[in-house]
């Protein structure tokens, strides 16, 4: 190792910061996690024990808000995931007109999420949206966007794409371009088609970015809540009532028991999801670094 | 390997869709602010209209925007200053320094990433009003460094295992401390690891909405807190809404547009190693 | 150390030193915090605010939350003890929840002229017996009518559920994108608030006298056949619809009525933002074996742990008071709406020409029923909402839904 003991007093700095600002709050809303406290009554706070976490796993609709979230994440993931890649291999070539280009697939990540959702909710306006109205002249008629149970699902997962496709592009991208570009050129030297490249030099380089990245997503759809909540609110129904969106509920009528206890559940989920990943990914060629 | 010409014709024809599907939504918002709302719904849809400026006008006058707009700047420049700092230095600790529990204590730092936020905001609330935090700028700027730092080295690492070694080591024989070496070797080669985490870092802060909801309120209100205001309970105020939504936008191109310059395939690489 | 090394640090440190700086400020005694309402009506009480302040000396900070949030605000900072604010903005259903942190004004109230508030509204902001905030800006829902399309048809605005079922069913034609009434059947709570009006009239209660859930009675079931019979001649897609919705519809001259509160009266009224400004006619809500305009007024009180009573009274007077109530009636915007609750503002001629809804309002208001006061009610509400959200979606028969509400009351409330 180039830096060899010096290493430590490059880690403590951050590491302090993060368990000091992060795990004093998680500590405490596990802990809160076994108590009854609602905030109307803040004299009326008692230790109920696993009786919150007992609730949940009784409530269908707790289970059903699983199985929304896991469709959800796994949905929106995989198309987010595909096409960044594609997005970034796209822009990987060495074409000067591209490089301005860059700049404009980045501008989603840049508006406020909750304006994103709300101009979507425009756009998929099913009487009077634009796009409702450009499929109807195609003769397409107008998809119930948000109002149709699976429909509601796959429209949630378009926004997020499109929001987030950006965050996949952009990484990966920056990933790409680290790349020594000699392999490469080694490789068109020797006759490697370009799959061939994309195969045995990108994918197994880029491996610990791509991961990277589908963490971060996975993790993040699986909490998202702004873009639930403008589109559809949960609804049709209980439709696309994630785990977050229960969440929210519970916390905003101040039942703070239940909340932090799915809250942990979701934490406990969340990191099973990303563990599993890891392994599977990591596992057999061995972490980085 | 040249690319040929017919390659260059099928990489502009895929662009187009991709750059109508980003594009559109923000052309819709752009245009929404400078439009009535009764233009806005129109059939068959204003392509072109003429721009009215009312949209703006009522934002910039009914709430002290700019100084929000400054709470957000600061705050934001303040996430990405400190999640690169600390960011960069975990990042390439873990990256060149190896310990019992390294892998566990990684996972736990990315643990952290996944933390239940909307459930965190109570805690750190009554945190931050212990410490007399709440508020202000500091009290935001913890919550969110935090937010952004598990990303932050997480990133970097991948970027720094792929810096060549012998480059380091040939300086640490030059007599460059391990610091010297991280500042004038490797994050040279690893830059665009560090813009992508910046412009993350900055978007974090930038963006997020619950903290600086309940945390903040007269003081260090951030414009996502705002904005969210203009979905009122009588719906939301589209014009305005985009108008605001505009307006957030142009600093983050501003420094993407800067940033990305940096953006570029081994900038530097070929020059360490000859 | 390197050059670059120390560069680092030292920038590091004026960081730091430049955060610790950044304590909160000590309030003075003259100031005082409001939390309010962002947007829709936190913009005319800005506007207001330097005539406040000139009066008075007392300088006012607003903490404006979405609407969304504000109630989830309010409730961590009053529960918490944070005492951040003098003065709270609180929609009417959350005045019982907040009320054991609000202060009891009656003492301080005998001195205002209370005869001029229209009695109801005074009403929403009472708690068992005690008054824990002053009414602001009333709110209550209105039935909203195309004057020139019920002419046309030689029609007379619907007083009954049936007449206005049959008025809608004349005016209902989807082909031509013309539809009888705008609605929502969302999982908006709206959703559920419509239903809830329609079974009030035929005589249910969502709480009954006993404390118990009322709504799966037989008028209870009536009512929500009328709610689902509203859809059949509503747009399309009113599954989709939200509080906006409804607006847009009539606003783009697709709907021939709509039940709408009364704040969402004014933007219809607006030229850029509708086409039938000054098309439209109001009247009250229809009746079955009763009259039940749903009543939503915004009211002010002042948290316990306010450092600053008293000067946060002299803000609840004038911000409830004639002098704001007349200010607000005017102000230019169509998207700020703040209606007085003052009879004395709201029978004024001057609001009567500038506001066309004004007299349907103040009528409403004379007959309007209060949601049950409850300090569980926000749960109960939500229940309310996310079932009806099912019924709408067709997870749920009407008679199950009817079940599952009253039993979800019931449990909230102990029963």
């Amino acid at each position: 190792m180039a830096v060899g003991s010096a290493g430590r007093w490059f880690l403590l700095p951050g590491l302090v910061f993060l368990f000091t600002i992060d795990l004093i709050p998680l500590l405490y809303s596990a802990w809160i996690s076994f108590y009854n406290w609602w905030l109307l009554r803040p004299r009326d706070v008692r230790f109920v024990g696993l009786a919150n976490y007992a609730r949940l796993a009784s409530d269908a609709e707790f289970t059903r808000a699983v199985v929304v979230t896991t469709l959800f994440t796994s949905g929106a993931v995989l198309v987010e995931f595909l096409a960044g890649l594609g997005l970034a291999l796209l822009f990987a070539q060495p074409f000067r007109f591209l490089r301005p280009l860059r700049v404009l697939l980045l501008l989603p990540l840049f508006v406020v999420p909750v304006v994103g959702a709300t101009m979507w909710r425009v756009i998929f306006h099913p009487e009077i949206g634009v796009l409702n109205y450009y499929l109807s002249v195609l003769g397409l008629g107008r998809p119930p966007w948000l109002s149709d149970p699976t429909l509601a699902l796959v429209s949630i997962t378009i926004v997020d794409a499109w929001r987030t496709i950006p965050f996949m592009f952009l990484v990966m991208y920056a990933g790409i371009e680290t790349l020594p570009g000699e392999l490469y050129e080694a490789a068109s030297v020797d006759g490697a088609s370009a799959w061939h490249r994309f195969r045995y030099i990108t994918v197994p380089l880029l491996t610990y970015i791509m991961l990277l990245a589908v963490l971060i997503r996975a993790m993040d759809v699986f909490r998202e809540f702004d873009i639930i909540f403008v589109l559809t609110g949960g609804g049709p129904g209980t439709a696309t009532q994630t785990i977050q969106i229960l969440n929210y509920r519970a916390f905003g009528l101040g039942h703070m028991g239940e909340a932090n206890a799915i809250g942990m559940v979701t934490l406990i989920l969340v990191t099973l999801m990303c563990w599993i990943l890891l392994r599977a990914v990591l596992g057999r060629r061995g972490a980085p670094a | 390997m040249k690319p040929t010409r017919w390659q260059a014709a099928l990489t502009a024809l895929l662009l187009v869709p991709v750059l109508a599907w980003t594009l559109f939504p923000i052309y819709w918002i752009a245009t929404a602010s400078f439009k009535t709302e009764l233009s806005l719904y129109a059939r068959p849809p204003h392509w072109l209209f003429t721009p009215i400026a009312d949209n703006y006008t009522r934002v910039l006058t009914n709430i002290p925007f700019f100084q929000y707009l400054k709470n957000s700047l600061v705050i934001a420049i303040g996430t990405t200053i400190g999640s690169l700092v600390l960011g960069t230095l975990a990042g390439y600790g873990f990256a060149r320094f190896r310990f019992r529990l390294s892998e566990a204590v990684r996972f736990l730092v990315l643990v952290m990433r996944m933390a239940p936020r909307m459930v965190l905001v109570v805690p750190y609330y009554l945190m931050m009003q212990r410490l007399g935090l709440l508020d202000t700028y500091t009290g935001l700027l913890i919550a969110y460094v935090s937010f952004a730092l598990p990303f932050s080295i997480w990133l970097l690492i991948g970027f720094f295992v792929d810096v060549p070694l012998e480059v380091e080591e040939a300086a640490m024989i030059d007599g460059c401390s391990p610091l010297g070496v991280l500042l004038r070797i490797v994050i040279p080669i690893a830059a665009p690891g560090l813009v992508v985490a910046a412009i993350f870092a900055f978007l974090v802060s930038w963006n997020e909405f619950l903290f600086a909801l309940i945390l903040s309120g007269v003081e260090a209100k951030t414009l996502p807190v705002v904005i969210a205001g203009l979905n009122t309970d009588a719906g939301p105020l589209y014009g305005e809404m985009s108008a605001a939504a505009v307006m957030v936008m142009l600093p983050n191109i501003v420094m993407t547009l800067a940033l990305q310059r940096y953006l570029v395939r081994g900038l530097t690489l070929g020059a360490v190693k000859g | 150390m390197t050059r670059i090394e120390k560069i680092v640090w030292s920038v590091l440190l004026v960081f730091t030193v430049a955060l610790a700086a950044d304590a909160p400020g000590w309030a003075q005694s003259k100031t005082i915090t409001l939390s309010m309402l962002a947007g829709f009506k936190e913009d005319v009480v800005r506007a207001n605010l330097p005539e406040f302040e000139k009066k008075t000396g007392i300088k006012v900070v607003v903490d404006a939350a979405p609407f969304a949030d504000l109630y989830k605000k309010q409730v961590l900072a009053l529960s918490t003890g944070a005492g951040r604010y003098d003065v709270v903005f609180v929609d009417e259903p959350w005045v019982p929840p907040l009320s054991e942190f609000l202060l009891p004004l009656n003492e301080r109230m005998k001195t205002l002229d209370v005869a001029d508030f229209v009695p109801t509204t005074l009403a929403s902001g009472a708690f068992q017996g005690q008054q824990y905030a002053m009414p602001v800006d009333c709110n209550v829902q209105i039935l909203v009518y195309r004057k020139d399309l019920f002419e046309q048809k030689g029609l007379k605005p619907p007083a009954t559920w049936d007449e206005l079922l049959s008025a809608a069913k004349a005016f209902h034609d989807p082909a031509k994108e013309k539809y009888g009434i705008a609605i929502t059947a969302s999982s908006d709570i709206q959703t559920a608030l419509y239903m809830l009006l329609a079974q009030w009239s035929y005589g249910a209660e969502l709480v009954d006298a006993s404390g118990r859930g009322g709504l799966n009675t037989p008028a209870g079931k009536k009512g929500g056949e009328v709610f689902l019979e509203l859809l059949k001649v509503a747009p399309l897609n009113v599954r989709s619809y939200a509080f906006a919705d409804v607006n847009k519809a009539v606003q783009l001259g697709q709907a021939a009525m709509a039940i709408q509160w009364a704040s969402g009266a004014k933007p219809m009224e607006d030229k850029q933002r509708s086409s039938v400004a000054g098309k439209l006619g109001y009247v009250k809500v229809p009746k079955a074996v009763r009259q039940t305009p749903m009543r939503g007024v915004w009211t002010i009180g002042i948290p316990k742990n306010s450092a600053n009573q008293d000067a946060a009274w002299q803000f609840v007077t004038w911000l409830s008071g004639k002098d704001f109530g007349q200010a607000a009636m005017k102000f230019p915007s169509s998207t700020s709406a703040i209606h007085s609750s003052r009879i004395s503002v709201l029978k004024d001629p001057g609001t009567r020409s500038a506001v066309p809804y004004a007299d349907t309002l103040y009528d409403s208001l004379q007959i309007a029923k209060e949601r049950p006061r409850l300090r569980e009610y926000a749960d109960v509400q939500e229940h309310l909402r996310v079932t009806a959200g099912k019924l709408t979606a067709g997870e749920l028969t009407l008679d199950a839904a009817l079940k599952e509400i009253d039993a979800g009351t019931n449990r909230i409330l102990g029963k």
